[in-house]
C-alpha cells in the first residue's frame, strides 16, 4: 500500500511537471491553432541555457527561469512574425504549421547538436539528490520545487488570462477568432504575444528539465511525442484538459514504469493516446478539430 | 492539390491535363523511362569498367530506396492529403519481419521481403483504423506517437535484441558481387512503388484520394467511401516501405531500433515527396534523388551530419514558404514542365 502511495506521489510531482511542459503547447494550438511540433526542441534549447548558466556562473536552474523566459518570449514573438504572418490565411493552415515547426525543429535540433554535440547533459544543483520524508514517504526534493515552479507559473499563467486586458483578447481569440476581431481584438499582435508566452512557458519547462532529466539535442522527439499524446487526450487547446491530462498520464507512466518495467513507463501515453482516439477522438475536454 | 494548380490557370484540370500533356510527349515520356530503366539493369554488370564500383552502386541502393520511400509516402501524404510523420514505422516492421528469421532461423531475407511488406500492410491497416479516426493535426500526431510506441516496444522486447538490435549474418556472396542483390531488389522497390503510386493516380480510387485532400466532407456527400479509401491509402503506401526495409536491414548486416524507428527517416520522406511535388507522380522521385544528392554533397563537404539535418530543416521552411507545390507542382503551374516529367 505504501509502495503504491509513493509510485503515486512520485508521478504526482511528475505530472505536474509535464503540465508545465505541455502548457505552452496548449496556449500555441488553442489561440493560434498552431501545431508547434518545435516546442520540446524549444525546451531542450532552454535547457541549455540553464544548464551551462548552472554550470559556467553557477545560476542556479530555478532561478535562471527568471532570464530564460523573457529570453524565449522575445524569440517566440519573432518566430511568429518571421514565419506565421506568413501563412496567415492559407487555407489548410493548421497542416502548414505542422509542417512549418517540423523544419524548424529539425533546423534547431542540427544547430544544437553542432554546437553541443549529441553527449547527455544534466545540471546537478545541490538539491538534486536530496529527499525529504512526509511519514515513511519520500519526496525528492528537487522534483518537489520543479512541480511547485511549475504550479506558481501555471497559476500565473491562469490569474493572466483570466484578469489581465491581453487575457481576455487572448481567451476570446481562443473561443472564436473572428469574433474576437469583430469585436476590436487585435488578432494577430496576441497572436505574437501568445506564441511568446508559450515559448517563455517552453523556456521554463526547459531551466526544469536542465536538471530533472538529461538531455541531448535528439532527445526532443521522445518529449514531443510524450507532450503531444497528451495534449490530445486533454483535447486539443484546452488549458484544463493539459493540465489534468498530464497528471493523470503522469501516475499512470509512473504506475506503468514500477509495476510493468522502467523501460514501458512512456507506453502510457501512447496507450492512452490511441484508446482515447478509438473512443472520443476530441479528447477529453476539446471541442471538434476540424482539419 | 489539383484544385490549386487548375484554379491558377483559370482552367478545369482535365483542360490542364491536355494543355501540358499533348498526345506527342506523352508517348516520349514511356520511352525516357524505358531506356533510363534499361540502364538502371545493365549498369551493376559494368563492374570492371567502373572505377569506385562500390560508391556509386551503395549510392544508386540507397536512393532508390529513398524513392520508393518517397513515393509511398505520397500515396497517403500526397494524394489523400494526410500528413504521415510516422512511415518510419513500416521500414522498421519490415526490417525486423525478415531480421528475425534471419537471426534465429537463417532465413534469407531474399524470402522473406515479401512478408516484411504485408506485415507493414498489415499494420498500416490496423493503425490507419484507428489514426484515421481523426483529421489534420490529431492524426499527424497520432502517427508520431505510432513511431515512438513501435520504438519504445522494440527497445524493450528481449526476444528482438532491445536497445542493441540484432546482428545479421552478410549475404553469402564473394565480396565483388554482394551489392548487386541489394541494387536490384531496392530497383524493383523503386519501380514497383513508382508503378503503385501511377496506377492509383489514375484510377477512381486515386480520384477519390485526391476528393478527400480537397474537401473530405464534400466528398463523403459525393459518395467516395472515404473512410475505407483513406484506409487503404495507409496500408498500400506501407507495403514497399517494409519491403525495402527487409532489405536495407539485410544490407547493413544489423537491424536496431533506433536506427529504423526514427523521425529523421520519416522527415526525410516527408521532405523528399514535398520538395519534388506532393500529390504527383514523378515529384517524390525527383525529390529523393535531389535530396539524397544534398545530403550527400553536405556529408562530403562538412563532414558532419549535424550540417545535414539543418540543411534539411531550412529546405523544408523554405519550400513550404515560397514554393508549397514543390518542382513538379511548381514547373507545371509555369508551363515549364518537361513531359517526361509529367505523368499525372
Amino acid at each position: 500500500m505504501t509502495e503504491l502511495v509513493q509510485v503515486m506521489i512520485f508521478g504526482l510531482l511528475l505530472g505536474g511537471v509535464y503540465a508545465l511542459f505541455a502548457s505552452g503547447l496548449t496556449v500555441a494550438f488553442g489561440v493560434m491553432r498552431i501545431v508547434n511540433l518545435a516546442h520540446a526542441v524549444f525546451i531542450v534549447a532552454a535547457a541549455y541555457v540553464a544548464f551551462f548558466a548552472f554550470d559556467k556562473l553557477g545560476i542556479d536552474p530555478l532561478l535562471s527561469v527568471l532570464f530564460i523566459m523573457p529570453l524565449f518570449f522575445i524569440a517566440g514573438v519573432g518566430l511568429y512574425l518571421l514565419l506565421f504572418t506568413r501563412i496567415e490565411g492559407s487555407p489548410r493552415f493548421v497542416e502548414m504549421t505542422v509542417l512549418l515547426t517540423f523544419g524548424v525543429a529539425i533546423m534547431i535540433e542540427g544547430l544544437l547538436g553542432w554546437r553541443f554535440t549529441g553527449i547527455f547533459r544534466q545540471a546537478t544543483p545541490s538539491y538534486l539528490t536530496d529527499a525529504f520524508f512526509i511519514g515513511d514517504l519520500i519526496v525528492p526534493t528537487g522534483q518537489f520545487f520543479a512541480a511547485m515552479l511549475s504550479f506558481v507559473l501555471l497559476s500565473g499563467l491562469w490569474a493572466f488570462l483570466r484578469y489581465t486586458r491581453i487575457g481576455y483578447g487572448i481567451r476570446a481569440t481562443m473561443q472564436n477568432r473572428a469574433a474576437a476581431q469583430l469585436v476590436g481584438v487585435n488578432v494577430r499582435r496576441v497572436s505574437a504575444i501568445s506564441f511568446g508566452i508559450s515559448a517563455a512557458l517552453a523556456g521554463a519547462s526547459g531551466a526544469l528539465m536542465s536538471y530533472l532529466f538529461p538531455f541531448f539535442p535528439f532527445r526532443h522527439w521522445q518529449w514531443i511525442a510524450i507532450l503531444l499524446a497528451l495534449v490530445v487526450l486533454g483535447g486539443m487547446g484546452s488549458l484544463k484538459g493539459a493540465v489534468i491530462g498530464a497528471l493523470l498520464l503522469g501516475m499512470a507512466s509512473s504506475l506503468v514504469g514500477n509495476y510493468v518495467g522502467i523501460g514501458w513507463g512512456p507506453m502510457a501515453f501512447y496507450a492512452a493516446l490511441f484508446g482515447i482516439l478509438l473512443i472520443r477522438p476530441r479528447g477529453l475536454f476539446g471541442k471538434e478539430v476540424a482539419a | 492539390m489539383i484544385e490549386d494548380r487548375a484554379t491558377a490557370d483559370g482552367l478545369e484540370p482535365g483542360v490542364v491535363e491536355a494543355v501540358t500533356a499533348p498526345k506527342g510527349p506523352g508517348k516520349s515520356r514511356w520511352v525516357v523511362a524505358g531506356v533510363l530503366l534499361l540502364l538502371l539493369l545493365i549498369a551493376p554488370l559494368l563492374r570492371p569498367y567502373i572505377g569506385s564500383y562500390n560508391y556509386y552502386i551503395l549510392l544508386a541502393t540507397n536512393v532508390l530506396m529513398w524513392i520508393t520511400m518517397a513515393s509511398s509516402w505520397n500515396i497517403l501524404g500526397g494524394y489523400a492529403g494526410y500528413i504521415s510523420l510516422g512511415h518510419a514505422v513500416f521500414l522498421g516492421v519490415g526490417g525486423y519481419v525478415a531480421a528475425v528469421p534471419l537471426y534465429y532461423y537463417q532465413v534469407s531475407p531474399f524470402f522473406t521481403a515479401v512478408v516484411g511488406g504485408l506485415a507493414a500492410v498489415a499494420l498500416g491497416t490496423v493503425a490507419g483504423f484507428i489514426t484515421l479516426r481523426t483529421r489534420g493535426p490529431a492524426f499527424i500526431i497520432s502517427t508520431i506517437a505510432l513511431l515512438f510506441m513501435f520504438l519504445l516496444i522494440f527497445e524493450n522486447v528481449d526476444y528482438l535484441g532491445g536497445t542493441a538490435g540484432l546482428p545479421l549474418p552478410s549475404i553469402p556472396l564473394p565480396q565483388d558481387w554482394m551489392k548487386a542483390p541489394f541494387y536490384y531488389a531496392m530497383l524493383l522497390a523503386a519501380v514497383g512503388s513508382i508503378v503503385l503510386s501511377y496506377q492509383v493516380a489514375h484510377s477512381k480510387f486515386g480520384l477519390g484520394l485526391r476528393a478527400i485532400a480537397e474537401d473530405e466532407t464534400k466528398a463523403e456527400v459525393a459518395g467516395v467511401p472515404t473512410r475505407f479509401y483513406k484506409i487503404l491509402a495507409f496500408a498500400l503506401s506501407a507495403f514497399w516501405i517494409g519491403f525495402v526495409g527487409a532489405m536495407w536491414g539485410y544490407s547493413l548486416a544489423f537491424v536496431r531500433p533506433t536506427l529504423f524507428f526514427t523521425v529523421a527517416i520519416s522527415a526525410q520522406m516527408v521532405l523528399m515527396a514535398i520538395i519534388g511535388g506532393r500529390g504527383t507522380v514523378a515529384g517524390p522521385v525527383i525529390g529523393a534523388v535531389l535530396i539524397y544528392a544534398v545530403n550527400e554533397f553536405s556529408i562530403v563537404q562538412f563532414g558532419s551530419s549535424e550540417i545535414n539535418i539543418v540543411i534539411v530543416g531550412v529546405l523544408l521552411v523554405t519550400v513550404l514558404l515560397f514554393f508549397p507545390f514543390g518542382i513538379v507542382g511548381t514547373l507545371r503551374q509555369r508551363g515549364w514542365l518537361p513531359a517526361f516529367l509529367d505523368w499525372d
